[in-house]
């Protein structure tokens, strides 16, 4: 037998049974993947949901958003992850607002990587319970070095301004995407 | 040690060879920059209060200490007189914010010693200044005591106050110049008064300690880079002349940019290694995520300048291209 | 002929005399990126031993099949299948874990450490002792990823494992789960590692020396005098 052919068979040997095997393994993960995946939105969904117990994913926009309902199945509201640019990457937030969308339930932080210690103070109590029952009806705003005096209004973090103004910018923009995106859909019923 | 009695007839000048032998000690320029230092001593303790002088304390003793204990483990000759080890000290203290945290001050005097100097092999092996490389190290670690300006005027209880730059960036606020010249604003301890740190700087180039060109080519470049951001957009942008005034642009410039073993020592390098300074400071100030940009402009063109003394060589005398 | 050195010899070499880490300084990547915890630390090695361990035992035990000039391509198929099953089997049931290891499971078909053993020693060896030496570089591999992992973990958010150990006024060092402490303790602990090296060898001349010395037969002169 001489060398190519040898270098082939054993390069092709070998590839096959990686495939093999990997394709295997794959089909025993995938499912298993898949349902972490589907448990980890739950839990943020009903996150900032605190009353809901079922959800449906909304057809009529362009990006993720769910509807969620109680257990009489009552519209109770929307969950509406949405991303943005933060200090250093991507902020992924989970924001409960009410059916009208003038009200803030609760908000959650899904994925960051802002600067720990500073910008990681998005994820932590005081901040992120200043959001709950925020008046939305018009588009949140952000004091500095004082409590807030407007319901429309949070206190950014001392040293994470940037991090505290990149939440508050997110939450303005999935709101008034979901506002525009209903506003649509209700006009042409 | 040799002591110096008269006149030196030569100013000390950092040049690639050849040289001249002149009786300049080490030592000797070392306790001149310390006494450079006072007049912003004495305007951190006006500004800040008697407290600043602890901290001051701290930072040298344990800097000292420091020095001391890694030459004793190292079984090399203990050399904390030849005043390098208060430089780092006092400086790393000067860079610090108001009432900084005692416990804070001695881990940055810790690393700015230990792994800023000491590591590299001692003085003259490091590249980048030790006091620059504690202050970066407490920033890094501590980012809200160390942005946390305490409001000057001896006032006790724990109001504090943003700097001027953190006002520029973040609130579009501009303060006019006037404040700066005194020192009556907020800063690290011994950065504020631009007048007490010319009376050092310009001690210090008068006698010859420092080379005129670093702080010429850092203004220069202020002037240059800043303005034409300032050209670009007045309103947002800040005028070139508070680029330099504010933050730690001229205690850097004299004080720290200038450090003999840090900085270029050809004339050619020392214009790059100044106008590159400016243009960071510019930058981060301008477009980066942090009000102030000394610090980190300074210790990244640190570890430029073994490139930069390469290229700037000059060409040995009757050689051959 | 090279002398052949016993099984264990072939374990607890990678401990410490070629521990991936201090001496080969292999890995560096998983060394320096994820050891912001323990947990981590401990994870990422746990992944990396695993793929060390099995592919450097298939490879040895076809080493005589593969072609010498198709070898590089294969193993590194070889270790890709098993990093994908790693990354596979820990997406499905450690789905925390994962996330915070991020692209850092699959970066592990490009850790030189598996490529290096596969090369310098599984390539050249029978199964057995390609099985010791994996399992004992994994195993070196392991510490001190623990130990870098730890310092960091107790320095930079003052607990270790989870578990709050410094005192609530301690104020950690931040620095510590940034990128420039993984390499101010990686380099710290390296020096440190050498120091110990270093002063033992001087030891042990000094001890041979005196031995010399004391037997009066051989007049030595000290270098330099």
């Amino acid at each position: 037998m001489n060398n190519t052919a040898k270098m082939i068979i054993t390069l092709g040997f070998i590839g096959i049974v990686a495939g093999g095997a990997l394709s295997f393994v794959n089909s025993w993960a995938t499912p298993l993947i898949a349902a972490n995946q589907k448990a980890e939105t739950e839990r943020a969904i009903f996150l900032v949901q605190p009353d809901a117990s079922s959800y449906e994913k909304m057809t009529s926009v362009n990006f993720e958003a769910y509807k969620v309902f109680d257990k009489e199945k009552n519209f109770i509201g929307y969950s509406l992850p949405y991303e943005g640019n933060g200090f250093q990457g991507k902020i992924r937030l989970m924001v409960g607002l009410k059916p009208d969308l003038d009200s803030i339930l609760a908000m959650e932080v899904l994925d960051q990587i802002e600067t720990p210690g500073l910008g990681t103070k998005i994820l932590e109590e005081p901040f992120k319970s200043q959001f709950n029952k925020l008046n939305t009806s018009s588009p949140i705003e952000w004091v500095k070095g004082a409590p807030p005096t407007k319901d429309n209004e949070i206190q950014a973090i001392t040293g994470a301004t940037i991090s505290s103004k990149a939440v508050v910018a997110i939450i303005n923009n999935g709101i008034e995407a979901l506002r525009k995106a209903e506003a649509k859909e209700g006009s042409s019923l | 040690m040799e002591t110096v009695t008269e006149n030196p007839s030569y100013k000390l000048e950092l040049t690639s060879s050849p040289h001249i032998h002149s009786r300049w000690s080490t030592q000797y320029a070392m306790w001149l920059v310390v006494g450079a230092l006072i007049p912003s001593v004495v305007s951190a303790v006006l500004f800040f209060g008697w407290y600043q002088l602890v901290i001051i304390g701290f930072s040298i003793g344990t800097a000292l200490g420091t020095e001391a204990l890694i030459k004793y483990i190292r079984k090399r000759k203990i050399t904390i007189s030849d005043g390098s080890g208060v430089i780092t000290g006092l400086l790393l203290a000067l860079i610090l914010p108001p009432n900084f945290s005692l416990f804070g001050t001695v881990i940055g005097a810790v690393i700015a010693i230990g792994i800023g100097k000491e590591v590299f092999g001692g003085l003259g092996y490091n590249i980048f200044n030790p006091a620059l490389a504690g202050r970066a190290f407490l920033q890094a670690s501590f980012p809200v005591a160390m942005t946390t300006w305490t409001i000057p005027n001896f006032a006790l209880d724990a109001t504090t106050k943003a700097t001027p730059l953190a006002s520029m960036k973040f609130d579009q606020i501009h303060t006019s110049l006037s404040p700066f010249f005194w020192g009556n604003i907020g800063g690290s301890i011994g950065e504020t008064s631009v007048l007490a740190v010319i009376i050092g700087g310009v001690f210090l180039i008068a006698i010859g300690v420092v080379n005129w060109r670093i702080p010429v080519s850092m203004i220069l470049g202020m002037i240059l880079f800043g303005g034409i951001l300032w050209f670009v957009d007045p309103v947002k942008n800040p005028d070139p002349f508070f680029h330099i005034f504010a933050g730690g642009f001229l205690f850097g410039m004299f004080f720290m940019a200038t450090d003999w073993v840090t900085s270029p020592i050809t004339a050619k390098g020392m214009w790059i290694f100044g106008m590159g300074i400016s243009l960071l400071v510019v930058l981060i100030r301008v477009y980066g995520g942090l009000p102030e940009g000394v610090m980190f402009s300074i210790l990244f063109m640190n570890g430029f300048v073994p490139l930069i003394n390469r290229f700037t060589q000059p060409k040995t005398f009757g050689a051959v291209k | 002929m090279k002398k052949q050195v016993t099984l264990l010899k072939e374990y607890t070499k990678g401990l410490w005399e070629i521990n991936p880490v201090f001496k080969q300084v292999l890995g560096m990547c998983p060394t320096l990126a994820v050891t912001v915890s323990a947990i981590n630390g401990i994870a990422m090695a746990l992944a990396t031993t695993f793929v060390l361990v099995l592919s450097n035992l298939i490879i040895s035990l076809i080493r005589k099949l593969i072609p010498p000039q198709v070898r590089i391509a294969s193993y590194i198929v070889i270790i890709a299948t098993f990093v994908t099953i790693a990354d596979l089997v820990m997406k499905a049931q450690f789905p925390e874990l994962s996330k915070a290891l991020g692209p850092f499971i699959p970066l592990i078909v490009v850790n030189c450490l598996i490529l290096g053993r596969a090369e310098a020693f599984a390539s050249k060896n029978t199964p057995i002792r390609a099985l010791m030496d994996s399992l004992g570089n994994g195993t070196g591999f392991l510490i001190v990823l623990f130990i870098i992992g730890g310092i960091r973990e107790i320095i930079g958010s003052g607990t270790l494992l989870g578990f709050q150990i410094m005192p609530q006024v301690f104020e950690p060092w931040l620095i510590m789960i940034l990128p420039a402490g993984a390499f101010l303790t990686l380099g710290l602990l390296m020096g440190l590692a050498n120091f110990y090296v270093e002063s033992k060898k001087s030891k042990e001349r000094e001890s041979i020396i005196q031995k010399y010395r004391s037997s009066k037969q051989v007049q030595l002169t000290e270098p330099g005098v």
